[in-house]
């Protein structure tokens, strides 16, 4: 059947996907150290065209839009000061690391609590790990220096939900810790609302194409070879 | 299709959470040793979702999470009232409701039972107890820094302070006495706090940073609205897609 109807369908998968992860942008709006996501898209394959008698090349056709790998906007974003003694953000780059049963994972939410050992604990209950990996005691006054926190430069670091990322920690990071601050959500609110209207109108053009390709494919199976001919 | 849907809705349920937690804070604006409830954010699990071979992470959205309470001290409000119990530094009263169970509290407006005896406003007795001499006024009592409790130049008893690890972590029974658990660990004496007599520590809650909490609650609110109209647009736009 005609190829373009796939390559309009494949745009429109497309921005199914990209509208999904726009949405969750926009639910992760107030999450502290919330990074943003982007799926770049990219053209299929081109397919080469040659005449089927005479093997002369027509030239190339695209097959359609693909959606690529998901790419994590890691770029820090501002500091909300909260007064909170055991809310930590860090300026600049670096995770802070907890001690989750499935191993050590990193985040840049530093919203933290103490646990009834003393520790410093995440949202979770699991132990925050300062740069030596051991967990975190909370004075008897209920602060936690700055210092103590470890702060670890982690390359690709892959996101799996509940604020944590996995990955391997390659040292010290650049960033410095911050007491009483957190690192606002990564999502810019206007920025997301225009590429959801962009995205819902290159949804709806996918659209168009299919309906217009529709009406050449209709007549070219009820007009052509017609006898009555058109008056 | 639907999981930007219930992605942008699971925000506005988190919101929502939010917003209940201000309006609690706000309503205990003036409630004697209140702590404020810190609500976090967190984001869901990311759903692989494969694609012509290419595999991109779409998320199922955001949910809160209980961090426990703002343990940051209320105002000291200077009552005049010798029976109003103010704690400096982190701790708190042990109380024993009528049912035997124990809690604690930084509500110190005392007042005295029937038989002579400190208890909480709602007649929860300071545990341990401390019974004043029969007939003794309220004005006659010197409460000093570490508790002692005296009349005249009698000492009557002392007022314990206790603290627990992880506060955040004591259940909230309501009534300004919070539990202890087994994530907060069990009470133990706090030495370093000290009891300011004739005051009581006001509510922790800051209106001001209460409202631009509220606001940008409900702004996301909004935005997580439009985003399930936006999906609901692309739906109706694939449903005509055959006209």
């Amino acid at each position: 059947m005609d190829l373009g109807l796939y390559i309009a369908a494949s745009g429109m998968v497309a921005e199914q996907t990209r509208q999904a992860q726009l949405s969750n942008d926009l639910a992760n709006a107030s999450t502290p150290g919330y990074k943003a996501d982007e799926s770049p898209q990219h053209s299929f394959g081109e397919l080469l065209l040659l005449n089927t008698t005479t093997g002369q090349p027509i030239g190339a056709v695209n097959t359609g839009v693909q959606i690529g790998k998901t790419v994590t906007d890691m770029t820090p974003t501002g500091m909300q000061d909260t007064g909170q003694p055991l809310d930590f953000g860090i300026v600049g780059v670096g995770f802070f690391a907890v001690q989750t049963p499935q191993g050590v994972r990193y985040t840049r939410d530093g919203q933290f609590t103490s646990s009834a050992q003393g520790q410093l604990v995440d949202g979770a209950g699991d132990a925050v790990l300062g740069q030596s990996g051991s967990p975190i005691q909370v004075g008897a006054d209920g602060t936690v220096p700055a210092s103590a926190l470890g702060v670890f430069e982690v390359p690709g670091a892959v996101k799996q939900g509940e604020n944590l990322f996995s990955g391997t920690a390659a040292g010290r990071a650049t960033g410095t810790v911050r007491v009483g601050a957190l690192e606002e959500s990564g999502v810019n609110a206007a920025r997301t609302m225009v590429a959801m209207i962009g995205s819902l109108r290159t949804f709806q053009s996918g659209q168009q194409a299919i309906q217009a390709i529709d009406q050449t494919l209709q007549a070219a199976a009820t007009q052509v070879g017609s006898l009555t001919g058109t008056p | 299709m639907l999981e930007g849907m219930y992605a942008a809705a699971s925000g506005m349920a988190a919101q929502q959470q939010q917003l209940d937690s201000i309006g609690n804070d706000l309503a205990n604006v003036s409630t004697t040793g209140y702590k404020a409830q810190r609500t976090g954010f967190r984001d869901l699990l990311y759903n692989q979702v494969t694609i012509a071979g290419t595999t991109t992470a779409v998320g199922a959205g955001a949910a809160t999470e209980d961090v426990g309470r703002d343990q940051r001290e209320g105002t000291v409000q200077s009552t005049g009232n010798p029976l109003d119990l103010a704690i400096e530094g982190p701790g708190f009263f042990t109380v024993k409701r009528a049912d035997g169970s124990v809690a604690l509290t930084r509500d110190g407006s005392f007042q005295l039972d029937s038989q002579g005896r400190l208890t909480t406003a709602e007649g929860n007795l300071l545990d341990p107890p401390i019974a004043l001499p029969k007939g003794t006024s309220p004005d006659d009592v010197a409460i000093g820094p570490d508790g002692t409790v005296r009349v005249g130049t009698r000492t009557v008893g002392k007022i314990a302070v206790v603290d627990v690890a992880a506060p955040d972590r004591m259940l909230a029974d309501g009534g300004n006495l919070f539990t202890a658990t087994a994530a907060s660990g069990a009470p133990r004496p706090q030495a370093s706090a000290t009891i300011h007599q004739g005051a009581v520590e006001g509510s922790n809650v800051d209106v001001g940073s209460e409202m631009v909490r509220m606001m940008s609650a409900q702004r996301a609110y909004q935005l997580e609205s439009s985003a399930i109209q936006t999906e609901n647009q692309m739906l109706s736009i694939a449903n005509q897609l055959r006209s």
